[in-house]
C-alpha cells in the first residue's frame, strides 16, 4: 500500500513535469507555422493607389495577425478569366485562405466553391459575387456611398438642377449600388439627365463628357462614380472652361483628384478607405481560422472629402499616401 | 483512534514542507524577478523612448538652424525687406541657395520663404508668386491657403520660438503632396518688423523609419502625439482613425511623462510615455509584457519542473527513510505478537542501529529474563514435584514394611514358623530388589517381582481364603513404572475386598496395551462397594492432593495408598494419566492404572 502511495505522488509529478515541459514548448517563440494566405485582387497594388493602400492593409494585418501573405493579381480589371486561373492555382497551393476581389460577380463564383470544397477559407474584398459562398464579405456598402455623392450634390446645386451621372460598368455591382444609392438619395430633387457607361477608360469618359456638356449648356453638376471617369469628365470641363460652373462629385481619390479638387475642380470625393478593408480582411481570416464566427458583411464606411475637410490629419493619411509622388 | 503508518505520515510531512518551502521561496523569488524584469524593462523602454525623443529635438534644432542661416543672408533680408523691389533674377538666385540646402540634406523636403506682413509686401492674393521655394522647377501652388499658415503660426508663435506643425501633407508646391513635419519662424526685419515667414519642412520619411526601425520584441511599437494628442506617428494610423485600434491618448497626454499599463486582447501591455522638449510631442513606446516578461515565464518553468524534481525527490527520500525506520519497527511488532501468543523460545533480532535496535535489544534481554523466570518457575516446580514423590515414596515403604511385619507377628504368634521364615526371605527378597534404593523408577518385571512377593506374603496369611493372578503383555516387561505403584492397590483389593468376603477372594493384577497407553488393572471378586463409596473415592481422586494433604493422613488407612498412587501418578506423568475405580456391591472392585509406555531406554 505504501509502495502505491509513493507510485502515485511520483507519477504525478512526472505527469505535472511534462505538462510543463509541453507548456513551455508551446509557450517559447512561435513554433506553430504562420498560415499562408493569399490575396487575389482586381489588379496589382503598383498600378493602382487604391489596391496598393488594400495591400498595405493586408501587409499590416498580416504582421499583426501572423499570417504569410503572397499577393496575386490579373494584369488589369477586365481579365476576369485570368483572375480565375490565379484562383484555381493559388487553391492547388493550399493556403489557409484566400482573400479575393472579384473581378466579375458572376464567373468567380466557380472558383470560389473549389476553394471552399478543399477547406480554404474565402473572404472577398470590395467586390463580392453573387452567391452567399464566401466565408465573409468586406467593403464598402456603395449604396450608402452613393447616397453620400447625391448628399453632396444636394448640398452644392440648388433645387431642380440637372445632373448627369457617369457610370463605368453596367451590370457592375458596385456601378449598380452606387447609382441607386445616388439617385435614392437625390429623389426627384434634382434632375439626372441620364447615365453614361465609360468602361473605366478615362479615355472614353472624356469623350462622353465632351458630349454631354456640348449637349446639356444647363448642366450643373456631374457625379463621376469611379476614378477613371472621373480623370476624364474632369479633362473634358477643364477643357470647356466650365471647371468651377458645374459641381463634380466624384468617387476614390488620387492625388491627380486631389490637385483639381484644390484647384475647384471637383468639388467633393467620396473616398473609401481602401487600407482598413485590407486589414480587416486578416483580421476576419485570423477569427475564420480560429473557429470563431466574424460577421457576414463588414462594411468599411466611406468618408466625404472636399476642399475644406482635406488637409484634415485624419483625412490625409486616407487621401495621401506616404510615400506620394 | 485510527492507526496511521509511521510512513505515510512521514512521507506525507516531507511532501507537505518540501512543496510549502518551494511555493513560498518560488512565490517570493519569482516575484522578484519579475519586479526586478519589469523595472528593468521599463527602463529600457524609457531610454529608447528619450532617445527617439532627443533625436526629433535634434532635427528640429537642426532646421531651426537652417532656418537661422537663410534668415542671415543678406540677399534673403534684402528681399524680405522689400519683395516688390526685386527682379526675376534675385528671385531665381534666392531659389537656387534655397534649392543647394535641400540638395544637401536630402531629409529637408523644402525651405520656403513667404514674405509678407510688412508694408511693402504683397497682397494676399499675388502672394504666392512672391514665395520663394527650393525647388524652383516647380511653381507654387496658386491655392495654397497662406491665410491658414498666418494664422497658426500667428497664434503658436511667440518671439523667437519657431512654430513646429504636426506631420501633416504640404502642399505649397504645385502638384506636390509630401509629408512633412514644417518649422515656421517669423521672419523679422533689422528694427524688429515683421517681414513674413521662413518654413523648412523635414522629410516625414525620416520620423517614420525612425520609429519604425526600433523593434520591441516582435510587437512592440512607438508611436508620437503632438501636445494636443493629434498623432504625428503611428504605425496603424488609419486604423486609429478608424476606431479600429484606440490607444489610450487621453490618459497619455495627462500623463505626460511616465508609465501605464493596459490590457489588449488579454495581452498586457507597457506604455511609456516621453515628451520631446522642442516640439512638446509625447514619445510613446509600446511593449508587450509578456515579451519583456518571457524571461521570468522561463525561470518559472524551471521553478516549476525543479519543485517537481524535489518534491519526488523527497518523496522518495522520505519513503526510503520511513522504511528504515518503520521496517525494525514492523519486525520488532511481529516478535512482539510472536511472543503475545506465548511463544517465548524467539531470539528477537532487528537489522538496524539505532534507538529501535536498542529497542528490540532491551525487549530481546526482557524476553530472555521472562524465559529464564519461566524456567526457573519450572525448575522450582520440578524439584517440588520431585520433592513430593520421593515424599511420596517414602511413606509407601514404611506403609508396606508394617504391614510385612504385622503378618511375620501374627505367623509367628499361630507358630507357623515356616510360613514366618517364608515371609521373612521373601521380604528380605523384596527389599534387596531394592524398595529402598534410591532408585523410583524401574522396570515392569521388577514391579511384578514385588507385586508377586507380596501376594505371596499375603497368601502365607490369608491360605486358601486368597487366590491371585497376575499376569503382563509380554511386551510391557521393558516398560518403566514408578516403583510400588501397583503394590498398594493389591493391597486394597485384599484389605478392603478379600479380608470382608467369607468365600475364598480371587485378586487378579492383568496389565495390557491399552490406545498407546500402559493399563494396570488391579481386579478382585471381593465385597466391593457401593454407589456412594465408590462415589466419594472418586471424587477425593479428581480433588487436587497436595502434598501437604497427604502429609498429615496416617499411612496405614486404607484411602492413603490409593491417594498415593494417584497423586505420584500425575506429579510424575502429568495430568491425564492416573486412577480409575469401577466397583459394584457382592461382585467386586477393579482399580485401573493408566500410565504411559516409557521404554527401558528413556531416562
Amino acid at each position: 500500500m505504501r509502495d502505491r502511495g509513493v507510485f502515485i505522488m511520483i507519477a504525478v509529478a512526472l505527469a505535472a513535469a511534462l505538462l510543463i515541459a509541453i507548456a513551455y514548448r508551446e509557450d517559447s517563440g512561435r513554433p506553430r507555422g504562420m498560415d499562408k494566405v493569399v490575396a487575389i485582387f482586381k489588379t496589382s497594388g503598383t498600378a493602382n493607389a487604391f489596391w496598393e493602400s488594400v495591400s498595405e492593409g493586408v501587409e499590416s494585418g498580416a504582421q499583426d495577425f501572423g499570417f504569410d501573405v503572397t499577393f496575386r493579381s490579373p494584369r488589369d480589371e477586365i481579365y476576369v478569366d485570368e483572375q480565375m486561373a490565379i484562383v484555381r492555382s493559388a487553391i492547388a497551393e493550399r493556403p489557409a485562405a484566400i482573400v479575393l476581389a472579384a473581378s466579375d460577380f458572376h464567373q468567380l463564383v466557380g472558383p470560389v466553391r473549389e476553394a471552399k470544397a478543399e477547406g480554404i477559407k474565402v473572404v472577398c474584398v470590395d467586390s463580392f459575387i453573387e452567391t452567399e459562398d464566401a466565408d465573409a464579405k468586406i467593403g464598402t456598402d456603395n449604396f450608402e456611398a452613393g447616397q453620400k455623392c447625391g448628399a453632396a450634390l444636394l448640398r452644392l446645386l440648388p433645387q431642380g438642377s440637372r445632373v448627369a451621372v457617369m457610370s463605368y460598368v453596367q451590370g457592375s455591382s458596385t456601378a449598380i449600388g452606387r447609382e441607386t444609392g445616388l439617385r435614392d438619395s437625390l429623389g426627384d430633387r434634382l434632375e439626372v439627365t441620364g447615365t453614361s457607361y465609360s468602361s473605366s477608360d478615362e479615355r472614353i469618359a472624356y469623350e462622353q463628357a465632351k458630349a454631354i456638356l456640348a449637349h446639356e449648356p444647363a448642366l450643373a453638376g456631374i457625379a463621376a462614380l469611379n476614378l477613371p471617369t472621373t480623370l476624364g469628365a474632369a479633362r473634358a470641363l477643364q477643357e470647356s472652361g466650365r471647371q468651377g460652373k458645374i459641381a463634380l462629385v466624384v468617387f476614390d481619390s488620387s492625388p491627380e483628384v486631389l490637385r483639381l479638387m484644390e484647384r475647384g475642380v471637383i468639388q467633393d470625393a467620396i473616398v473609401q478607405k481602401p487600407f482598413n478593408m485590407g486589414y480587416i480582411s486578416m483580421e476576419t481570416v485570423r477569427a475564420l481560422l480560429s473557429g470563431k464566427k466574424p460577421k457576414p458583411y463588414t462594411n468599411t464606411g466611406s468618408v466625404d472629402v472636399d476642399k475644406a475637410n482635406m488637409f484634415d490629419p485624419e483625412n490625409q493619411k486616407l487621401l495621401f499616401p506616404v510615400s506620394g509622388p | 483512534m485510527r492507526i496511521r503508518r509511521i510512513q505515510a505520515t512521514l512521507v506525507r510531512a516531507f511532501a507537505l514542507i518540501v512543496v510549502m518551502t518551494i511555493v513560498l521561496l518560488g512565490a517570493v523569488s519569482l516575484n522578484f524577478f519579475r519586479k526586478t524584469l519589469v523595472d528593468a524593462a521599463e527602463q529600457s523602454t524609457m531610454q529608447f523612448a528619450a532617445q527617439l525623443s532627443r533625436v526629433v529635438d535634434n532635427y528640429i534644432s537642426y532646421m531651426n538652424d537652417i532656418a537661422l542661416v537663410v534668415m542671415d543672408d543678406e540677399d534673403v533680408r534684402s528681399y524680405m525687406a522689400a519683395p516688390a523691389a526685386s527682379v526675376a533674377r534675385d528671385r531665381s538666385r534666392i531659389g537656387q541657395f534655397l534649392g543647394s540646402i535641400r540638395k544637401v540634406r536630402k531629409d529637408i523636403d523644402g525651405v520656403f520663404l513667404v514674405p509678407g506682413r510688412a508694408a511693402e509686401g504683397p497682397s494676399l492674393d499675388v502672394l504666392p508668386a512672391f514665395v520663394i521655394a527650393s525647388s524652383p522647377g516647380e511653381g507654387v501652388n496658386p491655392d495654397y491657403d497662406f491665410g491658414r499658415l498666418a494664422k497658426k503660426v500667428g497664434a503658436t508663435s511667440s518671439g523667437d520660438n519657431p512654430f513646429v506643425s504636426s506631420a501633416h501633407v504640404e502642399n505649397m508646391v504645385d502638384g506636390r503632396y509630401p509629408w512633412v513635419i514644417s518649422l515656421v519662424r517669423e521672419f523679422k526685419g533689422k528694427d524688429g518688423a515683421a517681414l513674413g515667414y521662413i518654413q523648412v519642412d523635414l522629410n516625414y520619411a525620416i520620423i517614420e523609419d525612425l520609429c519604425k526601425s526600433i523593434q520591441l520584441g516582435s510587437s512592440g511599437y512607438v508611436f508620437i502625439l503632438d501636445a494636443s494628442g493629434d498623432i504625428v506617428y503611428h504605425p496603424r494610423q488609419q486604423l486609429v482613425y478608424g476606431n479600429l485600434k484606440t490607444e489610450r491618448i487621453g490618459e497619455l497626454l495627462g500623463l505626460h511623462e511616465g508609465f501605464l499599463t493596459s490590457v489588449v486582447d488579454g495581452r498586457d501591455i507597457l506604455y511609456t510615455a516621453k515628451p520631446s522638449e522642442r516640439t512638446g510631442w509625447i514619445i510613446v513606446v509600446v511593449s508587450y509584457l509578456s515579451e519583456l516578461l518571457s524571461e521570468s515565464r522561463r525561470a518559472l518553468y524551471t521553478f516549476m519542473l525543479l519543485a517537481i524534481l524535489c518534491f519526488a525527490v523527497s518523496v522518495l527520500v522520505s519513503s526510503f527513510v520511513s522504511v528504515r525506520i518503520s521496517r525494525p519497527i514492523e519486525a520488532l511488532r511481529r516478535s512482539m505478537q510472536e511472543v503475545e501468543k506465548g511463544n517465548f523460545d524467539m531470539d528477537i533480532t532487528v537489522e538496524c542501529s539505532n534507538e529501535v535496535y536498542q529497542l528490540a535489544r532491551d525487549c530481546d534481554i526482557a524476553l530472555k529474563k521472562v524465559r529464564d523466570l519461566i524456567e526457573q518457575n519450572r525448575k522450582e516446580g520440578e524439584q517440588k514435584r520431585i520433592l513430593e514423590l520421593r515424599a511420596l515414596q517414602a511413606q509407601i515403604n514404611p506403609h508396606f514394611l508394617y504391614n510385612t511385619l504385622d503378618s511375620i507377628i501374627w505367623m509367628i504368634e499361630l507358630g507357623e514358623n515356616q510360613g514366618a521364615i517364608d515371609v521373612t526371605s521373601s521380604l528380605a527378597r523384596f527389599f534387596r530388589l531394592g524398595i529402598s534404593k534410591g532408585s523410583e523408577i524401574i522396570t515392569i518385571r521388577t514391579e511384578i517381582e514385588y507385586i508377586e512377593t507380596y501376594l505371596s506374603i499375603q497368601k502365607t496369611r490369608y491360605k486358601s481364603k486368597l487366590d491371585y493372578e497376575v499376569a503382563f503383555q509380554p511386551e510391557l516387561y521393558g516398560c518403566r513404572i514408578l516403583k510400588l505403584l501397583v503394590q498398594p492397590l493389591v493391597e486394597n483389593a485384599i484389605y478392603h475386598g478379600i479380608k470382608n468376603k467369607e468365600s475364598p477372594g480371587l485378586v487378579r493384577v492383568i496389565g495390557a496395551m491399552e490406545e498407546g497407553a500402559m493399563a494396570i488393572r488391579v481386579i478382585d471378586d471381593g465385597v466391593g462397594m457401593d454407589q456412594g463409596r465408590l462415589e466419594a473415592l472418586r471424587s477425593s481422586l479428581a480433588e487436587p492432593l497436595g502434598f501437604d494433604a497427604l502429609a498429615g493422613t496416617d499411612p496405614s488407612s486404607g484411602g492413603v495408598g490409593v491417594r498415593n498412587v494417584q497423586e505420584r501418578v500425575i506429579l510424575y506423568f502429568g495430568q491425564g494419566y492416573g486412577l480409575s475405580f469401577d466397583s459394584s456391591p457382592g461382585i467386586g472392585t477393579t482399580a485401573t492404572i493408566r500410565i504411559p509406555l516409557v521404554l527401558e531406554a528413556d531416562p
